[in-house]
């Protein structure tokens, strides 16, 4: 009995954990708007503090499902815009939004670390995650705003 | 219309009075695409030949040339960047085979970008391993026709879209046939657009993808073993009729997705093996009359806030599940389909059953909430189940019902 005790505190352990679990392009749906994740340069996704995934298309998603729960996320994290595939955390992500960036639902938004050459902080038009925030659900595509 | 045919006659006027043709083959004085494209006056015709041609960024800017390939010219862009880059009214491109659009996640590289035109056509042509097929930015009163789009979006999971839309409207989209994209024909902000008789087959994501798009019809379309058939999102005023959704089968996958959608029309659809032929969430005023469902794992799932649907003579044959709901009923209506599962009786005879028929079986709640329990899903404790929920419904909900449950296949 105790060994098998010993056996499921692991297994507790690990169901918990608030590890990001890699987005399966192409398969995984997008937990606000239902579409299926393809790119790799606007994906996001959410890890709550309970170990629950959430994954985006886009991070205007993000934006707005995590607008709409409470639940306390250990994990933000977006796509690097200039390295595909790889995931930033959004206290470290610089958020630029140009009519040239085809983000998946239409925010225009996507996302390059702070540190990086290309990244111009002076531009109207490059935001940090405290005003992303801001900035998204005053002027929101979803719902209809262009 | 009236324009399109204005256009035309237009057209065929300015190029009888002032015809040059510009000959483009390897013998011949002009050899390249290029070269013709800056020898051109607007009004011109550019005829190439058979043979290929490494070249890419041809640039049209504010000439109106009629491109025409003979037995398919090979265009190839060797990886490079756009083949063609156009920015004019009046144009028209045909018979021409465009291959080797390289990949990039910076750029959006097509075989054949419009930008900021009026009055075009686009017919014909063939493109293969492709990144974007055909891409309209701000453009209006065109037609995409007969072009056939093929890559390899399912190996490499990374490609741009078939014909892909954005802030266009008044465009007729006609007998194309995409495959292995990753979205076989999407919209955003495109108004006024008709879809016609394509086949989308093998994309990665979807068949036909609608965004913030309003006033749009699709009508004759097939979409086969696509990511999921056809996604229409956040967008007004949609008909949909008489088109072929079939295969849409995995995991997460659909015939049709509708979500944040108002005052659509779907009519003559027929839905065939998929996992759910029509996935609904946040939709208000759809019609659904005269639709076939068949063999789907789900017909119909409706999610979150769906208001005044109707469902009307329309066929449910074979489905696992006819209808599954999540939250509550508001105001939607099913009266006079006929339902394969109903087991009532007609007794004068008038062709419809006289015991009502509830679509929503137990245990597609039972399944909503935990998944897993799809394993049962033929058992015998299921099926009694069922059975004591007909016969005396508690969970279901009491007013989702159809009244007048037709006894036979219904006719369109």
């Amino acid at each position: 009995m105790k060994n098998l005790l010993y056996l499921l505190i692991p297994v507790l352990l690990i169901s918990c954990s608030t590890d990001p679990q890699p987005i399966d392009y192409g398969q995984d749906a997008c937990d606000f708007c239902d579409m299926t994740i393809v790119d790799r340069s606007f994906s996001a996704q959410a890890v709550s503090k309970k170990g629950k995934q959430f994954k985006y298309d886009a991070i205007e998603c993000m934006v707005n499902d995590l607008h709409d729960h409470s639940e306390a996320m250990a994990i933000q994290q977006v796509a690097d815009f200039s390295h595909p595939g790889n995931m930033i955390a959004v206290e470290q992500a610089l958020f630029i939004v140009n009519d040239s960036l085809k983000s998946p639902m239409g925010a225009n938004l996507a996302a390059i670390k702070k540190e990086s050459s290309i990244a111009s902080p002076q531009s109207a038009d490059t935001y940090y995650w405290n005003d992303l925030n801001a900035y998204l659900l005053e002027k929101d595509p979803i719902l209809g705003f262009e | 219309m009236k324009k399109i045919l204005l256009f035309f006659s237009l057209f065929f006027f300015v190029s009888t009075i002032a015809a040059k043709e510009i000959v483009v083959c390897h013998e011949c004085d002009v050899s390249s695409i290029k070269r013709a494209v800056e020898l051109a006056k607007s009004g011109d015709t550019i005829r190439i030949k058979k043979g290929l041609y490494k070249e890419y960024e041809i640039e049209i800017i504010g000439k109106s040339l009629t491109i025409i390939g003979e037995d398919y010219p090979v265009i190839d862009a060797e990886m490079k960047g756009t083949a063609f880059k156009i920015k004019a009214d009046d144009f028209s491109i045909e018979g021409l085979h465009i291959k080797n659009i390289g990949t990039s996640h910076t750029s959006d590289n097509a075989s054949i970008l419009v930008s900021r035109s009026k009055n075009f056509s686009i017919k014909n042509n063939r493109l293969s391993n492709i990144f974007f097929g055909i891409l309209l930015e701000r453009s209006e009163n065109g037609i995409i026709e007969g072009n056939i789009i093929r890559s390899k979006a399912r190996s490499q999971a990374n490609s741009g879209n078939g014909i892909h839309v954005w802030h266009s409207k008044e465009l007729i989209i006609e007998d194309n046939d995409v495959q292995g994209v990753r979205d076989g024909i999407y919209l955003e902000f495109a108004n006024n657009c008709d879809i016609i008789n394509n086949v989308c087959k093998e994309n990665l994501r979807y068949g036909l993808h609608f965004m913030f798009s309003d006033h749009n019809r699709y009508l004759e379309n097939l979409f086969e073993n696509n990511g999921a058939g056809v996604a229409v999102m956040y967008s007004k005023f949609i008909e949909m009729e008489r088109n072929l959704f079939r295969k849409n089968w995995g995991s997460a996958s659909y015939g049709l997705l509708l979500k944040e959608i108002n005052d659509a029309t779907l009519k003559h659809n027929i839905f065939e093996d998929n996992t759910i032929a029509i996935s609904a969430d946040n939709t208000n005023r759809i019609d659904y009359l005269e639709n076939d469902f068949i063999s789907n794992g789900y017909a119909i799932r409706i999610r979150g806030a769906c208001y005044k649907n109707v469902f009307r003579r329309n066929n449910f044959l074979a489905n696992s599940f006819d209808v599954a709901y999540t939250g509550n009923i508001n105001e939607n209506e099913f009266s006079r389909n006929y339902w394969s599962d109903y087991t009532g009786y007609d007794l004068n005879k008038d062709g419809i059953g006289d015991v009502p028929f509830r679509p929503v079986k137990l245990f597609s709640y039972l399944v909503n909430t935990t998944p897993e329990a799809i394993i049962l899903l033929r058992s015998m404790f299921i099926g009694l189940l069922d059975f004591s929920e007909k016969v005396s419904p508690v969970f279901t909900p009491a007013e989702l019902v159809d009244p007048q449950p037709q006894m036979k296949k219904i006719k369109w």
